[in-house]
């Protein structure tokens, strides 16, 4: 009964998350001085076409009908509420009309998924193990040394992070692509090979500095629980070195390691927008961008709808599950 | 404990081994015979033009439908594929048939009825031929379908089309149409009215309809493209003796053309270092240097300072709403003309790579012949309302002067050959001129020397300034705010991406602003690109302003674009209109004209050359618009 209360409250919380959400990516689009129509105008007359005054009328009023962006606030409102939520259709992109916002999420989200989760959970795993070693065995120089590597490395700004690697692995010596261009294939490991090759690059770059951050909280939290009593009582009771630093340090430092785990495979569906622009890769990171950039107010909520709701779904699953890995939480 | 860290040491050894692998074939590889290089598409690159897709990736790589508001343009669709019926010759800024046989035949002294006839024996990509049939149901069916944007436009051009016979038909405008050829055809970049194949797009649902692989009038077809739309391979058709390049300028060179992105400034150069780009679009002067250093075969326009091409029909300068005030007033305009120093603004805007204009056309080749030399005279007897001449004939000889001291021996040094290069003169550089003209506008100067409106408020002046494209429009903003900053206005610049750059340039909303839109031209009929000027576009600050988005109105220039509208091209009176409606743009100073656009678009002769440049000065470098195929017949192979 307890945990039925508990459930339902977690899900009205999760459902207004969402509505809220959505509401706000509305609004904001909306309320910025551009729009898509004046967007898609600058961009014809950017590519240095010429139009004559009656001819940019004409196209602004007939652009507008098209875009649907006729009708008050609340009309655009009720029809985007009852598209998106209820059917789950976020009608054509403005920019690339009439292609729909559907298809483009569908084509870029394998690609940030396959990439980020990937990377995130390969320099989760390493930075934890790392981050427990260089906490359980602080004194030691090896400890010391990788501490260093990721406080050295953690700060490096990202894009520079990423530009050196290009420079290095794609242009002095071209072992891995610049860009990441992979041709369509059947499903097979030739295939998938190819993919894994084109995604070293940007891989590697977010698992740099994934790893940076994550060894450095985990040592944190080990050399913490290190000094706590229980451990110390395993060692009196000569439990040996690996069991302790494995069973009963690691165990109890990597909890809040598993919640920032789960908020940011939540945020994975954000995509990463630095690195699908320096490497040129087909996700949503950059979808998002070509949707701020131009103005598409679908596109923009397309992709920043399913980012909320897998952020909120990321918590929802975090709070039901944490009681799993922590006997001393329970449902209230 | 210490042999399980051996074996980890010994994982993380292989790993490496096994991670530097195609490493160390690669190395291998060096001392072999080179294998064949190929592009990213898998065609050998020897035979393979390269060129770098602007705007970023096609993330909808198979829509082709032109007449779709979002269909991508520029990824050689609208370069390789598509025919106009008349497309431009950028050297003279005149037109030429291309896939029209012969210049509009008017049917009348009206302007509202025309033949148009075409050029026999021209087929589409597929192997049928072009015909009548295709342009009555181009325009029938654009006529019929609202539901595509640019059937409002057309709707407001033609009335009727009828066939004549296989190859004619004769059009009736809703109005006069004296420039019938440039409504329906290429004057700049391209024309929006697209011909369609009547045997592909019969019995489609033209607003829905992807048309897609596209097929076309011109020599080259979409052969493959990478799903993600990060490249689009072209291939030269078979039958390209029967594309309108090969009736008009022969067999094209490349077997292939490559459009690819290649992402960042940084990606760019390094690409370019490697031989991976041939053609490149604009770059900034800084890249082109780095670029140059790192590859000999590339180069721009000219082959020695001031390498850029000037000649891209779009002039930059400062633009005002002229009726917010302070700038409703043409004295303060003049002033803030007379507190700049040009020569100041060319060195820091763009290394002084830049051809000077003052008055309000760009400085193009075809401008200047008509234009720029004619009235440098009467711009030397010009006198403001007091009698002050402010015109300074001297910029172009500066400005060799500097280079010369420079160490760039191979300028020119007599002043027509230095004009040519440098434009024909700008305004003196007279802080003491622009201060009384401003005091008799009522500023004052404060005690820390910063000027003062007339009400007593400080003079804070935001330039508007595009935000990541149009590099010479965001650089100029700087320079000239410097300048002002200088003469004790408080300006600073304040940058704007695409999409709110044109809601402020749209509305009016901007105060000041640096770009290009309201200054273009190519050839000396220029009523079309300067009809926005006209009074009757004007709207109040706040509303969508389709034209005339400074919200200038001046009866002298609506009177003489009025006696224009009547004209056809190559009526003299055209240009002896334009040359006085100059004159009254000196007067009242709408915005500070500055300079010319400077393009580095360079090429890469290492793989291909026959590339236009001012040495072989055959069409202009705008490999983005239309008439860039025509281009490619003179194309040859270095390797």
């Amino acid at each position: 009964m307890r945990f039925v209360a508990f459930l339902l409250t977690k899900l009205l919380v999760y459902v207004l998350i969402i509505v809220i959400g959505v509401t706000v990516v509305f609004l904001v689009p909306r309320l910025l001085p551009s729009g898509p129509v004046e967007a898609l105008l600058a961009r014809i007359m950017a590519g240095g076409g010429f139009m004559e005054p009656a001819q940019v009328e004409s196209m602004r009023v007939s652009l507008t009908q098209t875009f649907g962006l006729e009708g008050t606030l609340w009309e655009q409102y009720r029809g985007f509420i009852e598209r998106v939520l209820l059917a789950g259709d976020f009608g054509p992109s403005l920019a690339m009309f009439p292609t729909s916002v559907n298809v483009l999420i569908r084509q870029a989200l394998p690609w940030t998924l396959g990439l980020l989760l990937t990377a995130t959970i390969i320099a989760w795993i390493l930075g934890n193990v790392i981050g427990v070693i260089a906490g359980y065995r602080k004194d030691k120089a090896f400890s010391k040394v990788l501490e260093l590597i990721a406080v050295a490395v953690y700060p490096i700004p990202y894009y520079i992070l990423a530009l050196i690697l290009i420079i290095l692995l794609a242009y002095l010596w071209p072992v891995f692509p610049m860009s990441v261009h992979v041709r369509s294939a059947p499903l097979s490991l030739r295939f998938l090979a190819t993919v894994v090759h084109n995604s070293f690059l940007p891989a590697l770059s977010i698992i740099i500095v994934g790893v940076g951050w994550w060894v450095i909280s985990m040592k944190a939290l080990s050399s913490s629980v290190c000094e706590e009593d229980f451990v110390q009582f395993a060692r009196l009771r000569r439990v040996s070195d690996g069991t302790i630093m494995t069973r009963y340090v690691a165990r109890n430092a990597i909890l809040p390691q598993i919640t920032a785990l789960a908020l940011m495979i939540g945020g994975v569906f954000n995509g990463a927008l630095i690195t699908e622009i320096i490497f040129d890769y087909p996700g949503l990171g950059s979808l998002t961008y070509m949707a701020v950039m131009q103005s598409d107010y679908n596109l923009l909520m397309g992709t920043v709808t399913l980012s909320i709701v897998a952020v909120a779904t990321a918590t929802l699953v975090i709070d039901l599950l944490y009681p799993f890995f922590d006997p001393r939480i329970r449902y209230r | 404990m210490k042999y399980r860290y051996r074996v980890i040491a010994a994982a993380f050894a292989i790993g490496a081994i096994l991670g530097c692998g195609p490493f160390l074939s690669h190395l291998g590889a060096m001392g072999t015979a080179p294998e064949e290089v190929t592009t990213e598409a898998g065609t050998p690159r020897s035979e393979t033009l390269v060129i770098e897709l602007g705007g970023g990736r096609v993330a909808n790589p198979t829509q082709t439908n032109p007449y779709m508001p979002g269909t991508p343009l520029t990824h050689g669709y609208h370069q390789l594929n598509i025919s106009h019926l008349w497309d431009v010759d950028t050297v003279t800024g005149e037109q030429f048939p291309a896939v029209a046989a012969e210049p509009a035949e008017p049917l009348g002294d009206d302007h509202r009825q025309w033949r148009i006839h075409l050029r026999q024996g021209l087929h589409w990509s597929d192997g049928v031929e072009f015909t009548a049939d295709d342009v009555e149901f181009t325009i029938s069916m654009l006529l019929e379908t609202p539901a595509l944007p640019y059937s409002g436009v057309l709707s407001g051009i033609v009335e009727e089309v009828s066939i004549v016979d296989r190859y004619t038909v004769d059009i009736t405008t809703v109005n006069p149409e004296p420039r019938i050829q440039k409504k329906l055809g290429a004057f700049i970049w391209g024309s929006n009215f697209r011909l369609l194949p009547k045997h592909v797009w019969e019995g489609e649902d033209p607003a829905t309809f992807n048309d897609f692989p596209p097929v076309g009038l011109g020599p080259y077809v979409l052969v493959d493209h990478d799903p993600q739309g990060y490249w689009f391979l072209w291939q030269r058709r078979e039958d390209w003796e029967r594309s309108d390049v090969g009736m008009i300028s022969g067999e094209p060179g490349p077997e292939y053309i490559l459009y690819q992105y290649f992402g960042t400034d940084e990606k760019r150069i390094l690409s370019g270092a490697s031989n991976e780009i041939d053609i490149f679009l604009d770059l900034s002067p800084d890249s082109f240097e780095l670029l140059k250093q790192r590859n000999p075969n590339v180069r721009a326009w000219y082959d020695h300072f001031p390498y850029a091409n000037m000649d891209d029909p779009a002039q930059r300068g400062i633009y005002f709403v002229t009726v917010t005030p302070p700038y409703d007033s043409p004295q303060v305009r003049w002033a803030l003309t007379l507190a700049t120093n040009i020569d100041q603004v060319a060195l820091s805007a763009y290394d002084g790579m830049l051809r000077v204009s003052p008055i309000h056309l760009p400085p193009v080749a075809a401008l200047m012949d008509a234009y720029h030399m004619p009235l440098e005279s009467w711009m030397k007897e010009f006198t403001l309302a007091d009698g002050y001449q402010p015109y300074d004939p001297g910029y172009a000889v500066r400005m060799g002067q500097e280079f010369r001291d420079r160490g760039m021996t191979e300028l020119p040094t007599s002043e027509g050959e230095l004009k040519e290069i440098f434009g024909v003169g700008w305004w003196r550089y007279d802080p003491q001129k622009a201060e009384q003209l401003l005091e008799e506008e009522g500023f004052s100067r404060d005690s820390n020397g910063q000027w003062r409106l007339p009400g007593g408020e400080r003079w804070q002046m935001n330039i508007v300034a595009p935000a990541g494209f149009e590099p010479q429009a965001e650089r100029l903003a700087f320079a000239v705010a410097e300048e002002w900053r200088r003469f004790g206005v408080d300006a600073t610049v304040v940058q704007k991406e695409g999409a709110g750059f044109a809601a402020d340039y749209f509305s009016g909303a901007f105060g000041v602003g640096s770009y290009w839109s309201m200054s273009l031209g190519l050839g000396p009929d220029v009523y079309d690109v300067m009809e926005p000027w006209h009074k009757r576009f004007v709207v109040p600050v706040g509303e969508h302003a389709a034209a005339n988005q400074v919200r200038f109105a001046n009866d002298e220039i609506s009177r003489l674009l009025d006696e224009m509208s009547v004209l056809t091209s190559d009526d003299p009176r055209v240009i002896e209109l334009t040359r006085e409606m100059l004159k009254e743009f000196v007067r009242e100073m709408p915005y500070i004209p500055m300079f010319g656009t400077s393009k580095f678009v360079p090429v890469n002769t290492y793989y291909w050359d026959g590339f236009p440049t001012a040495d072989n000065h055959y069409e202009g470098p705008w490999w983005w618009w239309s008439n860039f195929k025509y281009t490619l017949p003179n194309l040859v192979r270095e390797r």
